[in-house]
C-alpha cells in the first residue's frame, strides 16, 4: 500500500479511526476516484463502521425496550402488591401505609382521618346459595357503590372476604357519618346477579382518629365498632366507643366457651305453651334456647346467638336444639292425645346448611315423631336474600310435613 | 468526510440470447436501500415466474448502503449471482455484501467478466419454471 507524497489519504483513514475510536459512528471518509488498495481500506472500514452503528443503534433500542417493559413490570408488581385483584380497590397494606400518612399529616396540624369498616350481612348466604362467581359479581358491585359515595381524597379497600374499609383523611365527624349513612343505603338497595335480585346488606362500624393513635389501633377500633354494629342486629352504624373493647372481648370469650358449653350440656330448652284463644287450650310449645354459664348465670339467645352464628357454633347448637326438642315432644306425645305442635326457631345460618332437611327428618324417624308435630320457624328476614339453598331446604321439609312457619316481624 | 446520502439508479437490465439476467450499476454508483429495492423489483417483473442467472456489473461503485445489502438478502428471481468488479474497492464492497447479509443463492464476486458468465452457465440448470 504506497501513496503519493501530496496523497494525504493515509492521514485522513488515521483521523477517521480516532473519531470511530471516540464514540463518533457517523464518522465516515469518501473513497477516491482511484479506487484502489487505500480507498478498499477506507471502504471497508466504512462499512464496519455502518455494522457497527448499526449494532450500537439497535443494543440501544432494545435496551430502551427492555428498560421500559421492566417498568411495566414493576408498576404492574406494585399493583398487585397494593390492590386487590378481584375489585382494584387498595388492599389492607395500601389503607395501613394511607393510614399513616394521614396520620402524619394530622400530626403536622390537619384533623385526624376517620376510618369506616363495612361488612356485608349477607354475602355468605349469596355466595353458599348462587355461588363464588356470583359472590365475586357482588363483591364487585359492593366495591363500585362504596366508591361511589366517597369524596375523591378518601380511599376505599378490601380487607379480605367481604370486609371493606374507607379511610376518609382530614375529616370532620358530620362528613364521615354522612359518608357512612350513603354507603349503608347504598347496600341496602338489591344487587343483580345474573336476573336474580339479592340484598347483601351491611353493618359498618366509623372510628374517629385522635392524634397519636396508631393506624392498627383506628383500624382495630373501626372493626370492634363494626362488630358491634352486626352484634346490635346488623344492617347499622356504631361510633367506635372504648367500652366496646370490653363486648368485643365478651364476644371472643363467648365464641371459645361455646363449643365445650355444647358438649358439657350447659344448653338448657325452655317451653313457652301456645295456647289457643278461643278455647283457652294448649296447641303446642315453643322451645326457648337458654345459656346457663357456670359464671355468668343463664344466658339469654341474644347473648350468643349472633356469636354462634358468626363462629360457625350455630350448626352444633341447632342440632342439640332439634334432639332434644323432639325427644322431650316425643315424651310428651306419650302423655297427650290431643293435637300439639312444637316449635322450633331457626338461624338463616342453619336454614341454608345443606344437611337440614336430612337431619330433620332422621331425627323424627329415629325418635318415632310424625313430622307434622314439627314446626320450624325462621325470621323473614332470613328469607331475603335470594337464598337459593335456604329455599330447596324449607321445600323439602314442607314436602316431608315439617310445619314451616315464618316469622313477620 | 460524512458519505453523502445522494442515490445512483441501475443503468440498464436486459436478458441476453442465453437466457442471463444482465444488471448493470453506473460507474461510480451509490446503491441506497430503495434504488436496490427498485432494481430486484425490476428483476422479478421481467422474469415473471422464471428464475434466472444474473451478472451484476457494479464495477466502481462507490458505496452499498446497509439497507440496499439487507435487499440483497431477499430471495428473488435470481437463481445465482455473480458480481463484477474491477478494484479492490469493488472487491471489498461485493465480500461485505455476502458476508454480512444470508444470500438466498449461490453469489461469487469476480473481476473476470469471462469467469463471472462461465459461472453462471453452470447455473442454467437452475431453471425454475
Amino acid at each position: 500500500m504506497t501513496t503519493s507524497p501530496d496523497d494525504d489519504r493515509l492521514e485522513q483513514l488515521v483521523d477517521l479511526i480516532v473519531r470511530l475510536a471516540a464514540g463518533d459512528l457517523s464518522a465516515r471518509l469518501q473513497p477516491s476516484e482511484a479506487a484502489d488498495s487505500v480507498d478498499a481500506v477506507i471502504t471497508g472500514i466504512n462499512l464496519l463502521a455502518d455494522e457497527l452503528d448499526h449494532i450500537y443503534r439497535t443494543l440501544e433500542d432494545r435496551v430502551a425496550e427492555r428498560t421500559f417493559a421492566l417498568d411495566q413490570a414493576r408498576v404492574e408488581l406494585e399493583r398487585l402488591a397494593l390492590n386487590d385483584s378481584l375489585t382494584g380497590l387498595a388492599n389492607r397494606t395500601l389503607l395501613g401505609d394511607r393510614i399513616r400518612q394521614a396520620m402524619a399529616r394530622a400530626d403536622r396540624g390537619a384533623r385526624p382521618p376517620s376510618v369506616l369498616v363495612l361488612d356485608l350481612d349477607e354475602f355468605k348466604t349469596i355466595n353458599d346459595g348462587l355461588g363464588h362467581s356470583a359472590g365475586d359479581q357482588i363483591l364487585v358491585e359492593v366495591a363500585r357503590r362504596i366508591t361511589g359515595v366517597v369524596r375523591e381524597t378518601d380511599t376505599v379497600a378490601r380487607l379480605g372476604g367481604d370486609e371493606f374499609a374507607i379511610l376518609m383523611p382530614d375529616a370532620v365527624e358530620d362528613d364521615a357519618l354522612r359518608v357512612a349513612e350513603r354507603a349503608l343505603k347504598e347496600l341496602q338497595s338489591p344487587l343483580t346477579v345474573g336476573e336474580r335480585a339479592v340484598w347483601a346488606g351491611a353493618s359498618i362500624g366509623l372510628c374517629f382518629g385522635l392524634r397519636g393513635q396508631s393506624a392498627d389501633n383506628l383500624l382495630r377500633d373501626a372493626d370492634t365498632a363494626m362488630y358491634a354494629a352486626k352484634a346490635n342486629g346488623r344492617g347499622n352504624i356504631q361510633v367506635f366507643r372504648p367500652e366496646m373493647h370490653h363486648a368485643a372481648r365478651q364476644r371472643l370469650q363467648v365464641a371459645s366457651e361455646l363449643g365445650p358449653a355444647i358438649a358439657n350440656r350447659e344448653l338448657q330448652l325452655h317451653y313457652q305453651p301456645i295456647v289457643e284463644l278461643d278455647s283457652g287450650r294448649m296447641v303446642g310449645a315453643e322451645a326457648l334456647v337458654r345459656w346457663a354459664h357456670p359464671e355468668r348465670g343463664l344466658l339469654l339467645p341474644r347473648e350468643f346467638m349472633t356469636v354462634a352464628e358468626d363462629s360457625g357454633h350455630i350448626i352444633e347448637l341447632g342440632h342439640w336444639v332439634l334432639q332434644e326438642g323432639i325427644s322431650q315432644l316425643r315424651d310428651w306425645l306419650e302423655l297427650i292425645s290431643q293435637p300439639f305442635q312444637l316449635h322450633i326457631n331457626l338461624s338463616p345460618v342453619e336454614v341454608r346448611w345443606p344437611g337440614l332437611a336430612s337431619f330433620v327428618r332422621e331425627t323424627l324417624h329415629e325418635r318415632a315423631v310424625a313430622p307434622d308435630r314439627l314446626a320450624l320457624e325462621i325470621s323473614e328476614t332470613g328469607l331475603m336474600t335470594g337464598d337459593v339453598a335456604g329455599l330447596e331446604a324449607l321445600t323439602e321439609l314442607r314436602a316431608l310435613g315439617v310445619g314451616i312457619e315464618v316469622d313477620d316481624f | 468526510m460524512s458519505q453523502p446520502a445522494e442515490s445512483s439508479e441501475y443503468e440498464s437490465l436486459t436478458i441476453n440470447d442465453e437466457g442471463l439476467l444482465l444488471l448493470v450499476w453506473p460507474r461510480g454508483a451509490k446503491i441506497t436501500g430503495p434504488s436496490a429495492r427498485r432494481a430486484f423489483d425490476e428483476v422479478n417483473r421481467i422474469c415473471g415466474a422464471v428464475r434466472r442467472p444474473m451478472l451484476v456489473d457494479m464495477a466502481t461503485t462507490k458505496s452499498v448502503a446497509r439497507e440496499a445489502r439487507a435487499v440483497f438478502g431477499e430471495p428473488s428471481a435470481a437463481s445465482r449471482i455473480a458480481l463484477l468488479g474491477r478494484s479492490p474497492v469493488d472487491r471489498v464492497i461485493a465480500n461485505f455484501t455476502l458476508g454480512v447479509s444470508t444470500v438466498p443463492c449461490p453469489t461469487k464476486f469476480f473481476t473476470k467478466r469471462d469467469e463471472a458468465m462461465a459461472f453462471l452457465r453452470e447455473g442454467t440448470g437452475d431453471h425454475i419454471s
